[in-house]
């Protein structure tokens, strides 16, 4: 499929962004925390890519490809805002102290969840949404971030604590 | 912070069965596994349509391929730093004095000579800004199979970007090119840089 694009095919990348779009919509929405700008995100990174879709070394690696140029978006547009200026308006209120996990509707557990996310560093978030959330190997993950696999293992055991006492505040 | 059990760490690791978890570590387990489910459901919302649409204006605005300027004109050649006066004899007496008294390129360009010693390489070739990193526009030569290759091409006076790609498939930033920079795809990787005078 790279090939059929860089043959002048352009529309064959449609079949790429296809491909690809949930997957990076989802990861840029956790890193971000906000729909629409997870959007744009990824909006501008497939089109960069499309732009360099040449310099992409290895087509058969052109989903770390992808989500490596999405997560330096994400970067871009978290270093230009923090988190917490991000509004969650959408989000249901907090849960009465009283209530339990099991008994919160499952949108409540999903904003919860995202509240949590939300309260850890952009690295840790990113280590435990590669992991978690889009399955990704830490070789993958490798691929995608640039850093070792003994810190992107670090990374994510710290991002787990990290999200495990957020939850356990928030509920 | 909460430490948790390294034993849960396995199992979310998937190097250990969960099942072998005691009971007491098992919550740990599922509200992280519980969390990354809840976060797994895509946004509903789909960036394709404006993408491709992004995609076909810079189609239209693209000029239309053209022969290289280098298979068109004749060139002068100008050697570049080269690492060993042997390498640098050997270039210049098969490409560079033969094709000098030749070649002219435009008042606004230069030639850029490359080399570069690839023992056993099949094929290199060089892909760059200036041929939109489009394998197949300028490919080395190594005609007495002593692993040097090299190669010339009349580019615009600027810089370029560029790498050797060996064998088809071996991606190699330039290791006598003295310049580099980042290839901005955030993984630390560089790209070797060429600065073309008039």
């Amino acid at each position: 499929m790279v090939a059929q694009v860089l043959d002048g095919d352009a529309e064959a990348f449609g079949i790429i962004i296809r491909r690809y779009e949930p997957g990076l919509l989802r990861f840029a929405a956790r890193m971000l925390g906000s729909a629409d700008a997870a959007a744009d995100a990824v909006a501008e990174s497939l089109v960069r890519a499309y732009r360099h879709l040449a310099q992409c070394r290895d087509p058969e690696h052109l989903k770390s490809w992808l989500y490596r140029i999405t997560g330096n978006r994400c970067r871009s547009h978290i270093g230009r805002r923090h988190m917490s200026d991000i509004a969650l308006d959408d989000a249901p209120p907090l849960a009465d102290p009283v209530d339990t996990w099991a008994v919160l509707e499952r949108s409540e557990q999903v904003a919860l969840v995202e509240r949590a996310l939300a309260q850890l560093q952009p690295e840790k978030r990113e280590a435990f949404v590669l992991k978690h959330v889009e399955g990704l190997s830490y070789e993958e993950m490798a691929d995608v971030t640039g850093a070792r696999i003994p810190t992107l293992k670090m990374r994510v055991h710290r991002a787990r604590e990290a999200l495990l006492l957020a939850l356990k505040e928030l509920v | 912070m909460t430490v948790i059990d390294p034993r849960v760490q396995e199992a979310l690791d998937g190097e250990r069965d969960p099942a072998t978890l005691p009971p007491e570590l098992r919550e740990d387990y599922a509200r992280l596994t519980g969390a990354a489910a809840l976060l797994g459901a895509a946004p509903a919302t789909s960036v394709a349509d404006r993408v491709m649409a992004q995609i076909r204006e810079i189609r239209r605005e693209a000029p239309a391929p053209r022969p290289p300027n280098w298979l068109l004109r004749p060139v002068t050649f100008r050697l570049r730093p080269v690492w060993t006066l042997a390498v640098a004899a050997a270039v210049a007496a098969v490409v560079f004095l033969p094709l000098r008294e030749s070649a002219t390129p435009g008042a606004e360009e230069g030639v850029a000579q490359f080399v570069g010693h690839f023992p056993g390489a099949r094929s290199v070739e060089v892909v760059g800004s200036f041929n939109d990193w489009q394998r197949g526009a300028l490919a080395l030569r190594d005609e007495d199979n002593d692993g040097i290759w090299h190669g010339a091409v009349v580019l615009p006076a600027g810089q370029h970007e560029y790498m050797f790609v060996v064998d088809g498939e071996r991606w190699v930033a330039d290791p006598l090119a003295g310049r580099y920079v980042d290839d901005g795809f955030g993984a630390g990787q560089q790209n070797a840089l060429l600065i073309v005078r008039p």
